[in-house]
């Protein structure tokens, strides 16, 4: 039986119930947080997540040897219990993106528009992290074989619930070559380990020491068996029917080298795809020019984590959500009694 | 309630570097109290007031506005450290838990969420944790929490703080 992560860790139990409701999209960590905070103080919360359980990418993306899920389902029936937050998981709400181009997207049964929840609530955040995976751009990366970090991850943790298009990736002895030097690619590299893959090259643009995995994790990998290829550039994916073979230009003699791989996993970093991106002006909101801390062009609607300032942390998505949820409560306080006007959004004004 | 003396247990073999204590506490107190930090190695680690039975932040302070509270944490005086120049604390503290303010009272330090503590509930840092690497203990029982990992990813955060001795 785990501890709960408490994301109401604001107060024992909620304020009486104050009348509003706030529709939460994404129940990631900088949904979570929001949803602990406002429930916390007595708002009526409704946490929409596109797939089947509540958790976001510590969930279905980061490997759960290095977060137990059940530290986090725990914390979220605890809401749904003692907070009375409702959660609506397979439900997607429409965003910029055609459906299916993100991970996941293939989970929703229910599908809204922001449209009518912004109708249905007296206050949105939109908190839909950053799911769509960035490309090399490079010649043969459409190759079968070639898949982005967020591909390769994603499966292993939803396979569990059983959807056809979900199958675990199929890395038995073969040989895996990972792009990339974030966490995420270190995770991909211990995932394609744990799996069985027979070899396994990383690839970064740079050396051990600019990576932001950081060199004692290389050096872990490297101990561990995989090959650890620095100031590598790839140029072009080869191969008939699938990635044979991959061509990189090496940063440090200036020549070409090629490695033959039976897959290739780009873990390069993902791009939110908020919906209604244009409508909401986000620009505007990552900027500070706005006219309410975290609050977009649209009214009532605020937007905070991953989806607001691209790939990070979970503490950054975390102090985001707690800052818009701040932000929010004062808005709709201070609206009510007609008195916006006494924001002096400069003190709010450092960006964290 | 042992009044031996609460303090917090971080097991840096299970901490994945993903920075929500910092996250909470700067939320809570504006000056976060416990920090992150990037070892030479490239590990994110949160560094954190021990509140140390010999603690060397009370032995130093000339205002004496370092004291035990009931549950044994080390707490700051506000009323006592405002205007201190000197901040002997900053240096004398081995694990970098005094933090340097612009205004006022002239440092912040963990008080294991005192005012929250006051009210029945625990350190947020605690409550916040995804990988409950942050524990709440009694001071006598971190040796039993200790694993051999745990101990490995002490000495590099140690090591990274308080290098050791160059040999001659």
């Amino acid at each position: 039986m785990s501890n709960p992560m408490n994301f109401a860790f604001l107060r024992k139990s909620p304020l009486p119930p104050n009348g509003r409701k706030v529709g939460i999209i994404g129940a990631g960590p900088s949904g979570l947080a929001a949803c602990g905070y406002l429930a916390c103080l007595g708002y009526e919360v409704v946490v929409y997540d596109k797939l089947p359980q509540p958790g976001g990418l510590m969930v279905f993306g980061i490997p759960r040897k290095r977060i137990p899920p059940e530290r986090i389902r725990a914390g979220v029936r605890r809401m749904e219990r003692q907070f009375g937050v409702v959660f609506r998981t397979k439900t997607k709400i429409c965003c910029s993106a055609p459906l299916h181009e993100e991970e996941g997207d293939h989970f929703s049964c229910d599908i809204r528009g922001l449209g009518e929840l912004v109708e249905e609530h007296d206050a949105v955040m939109i908190c839909t992290g950053s799911w769509k995976s960035r490309k090399l751009g490079i010649p043969g990366e459409n190759l079968a074989g070639v898949h982005s970090g967020l591909e390769f991850l994603f499966p292993i943790r939803a396979a569990k619930y059983a959807s056809p298009n979900v199958t675990m990736p199929d890395v038995r002895g073969k040989r895996v070559a990972v792009v990339g030097a974030g966490h995420s690619a270190v995770d991909v590299v211990d995932s394609a380990y744990a799996l069985g893959a027979a070899k396994i090259y990383m690839i970064y643009r740079r050396t051990a020491r600019e990576a932001p995995c950081g060199s004692f994790e290389i050096d872990r990998i490297c101990e561990m068996g995989a090959e650890w290829l620095e100031r590598r550039t790839p140029l072009r994916v080869e191969g008939e029917c699938g990635v044979q073979r991959l061509e990189l230009a090496n940063g440090m003699t200036g020549e070409a080298e090629h490695l033959d791989v039976d897959m290739l996993i780009t873990a390069i970093g993902e791009i939110p795809t908020p919906p209604f991106q244009q409508e909401l002006g986000l620009e505007n909101v990552r900027k500070g020019e706005v006219r309410w801390l975290h609050m977009t062009s649209i009214e009532n609607v605020f937007v905070a984590g991953d989806v607001l300032t691209g790939p990070s942390k979970i503490g950054k998505a975390v102090y985001s959500g707690l800052r818009a949820s701040r932000s929010l409560t004062n808005w709709l306080d201070l609206k009510a009694q007609n008195r916006e006007g006494e924001y002096r959004y400069d003190e709010d004004r450092i960006v964290p | 309630m042992s009044c031996e003396g609460k303090t917090l247990f971080i097991d840096y073999s299970r901490c994945i570097g993903c920075e929500s204590c910092e996250a909470v506490c700067k939320f809570l107190y504006d000056t976060p109290r416990i920090a992150m930090t990037r070892t030479v190695e490239g590990i994110m680690v949160p560094l954190y007031c021990k509140h140390c039975e010999q603690a060397h932040c009370m032995k130093v302070c000339n205002r004496g506005a370092l004291m035990r509270d009931r549950d044994g944490a080390v707490v700051l005086q506000p009323l006592l450290c405002r205007g201190c120049e000197t901040r002997n604390c900053i240096l004398a503290c081995p694990y970098a838990a005094f933090f340097a303010t612009d205004l006022g009272v002239t440092v912040q330090k963990c008080d294991l969420c005192a005012s929250r503590r006051d009210v029945g509930l625990e350190p947020a840092c605690v409550e916040m944790c995804p990988c409950e690497a942050i524990m709440l203990v009694d001071r006598d029982s971190v040796p039993d929490m200790e694993t051999e990992e745990s101990r490995r990813a002490y000495e590099r955060v140690m090591a990274h703080i308080r290098p050791p001795a160059r040999k001659k």
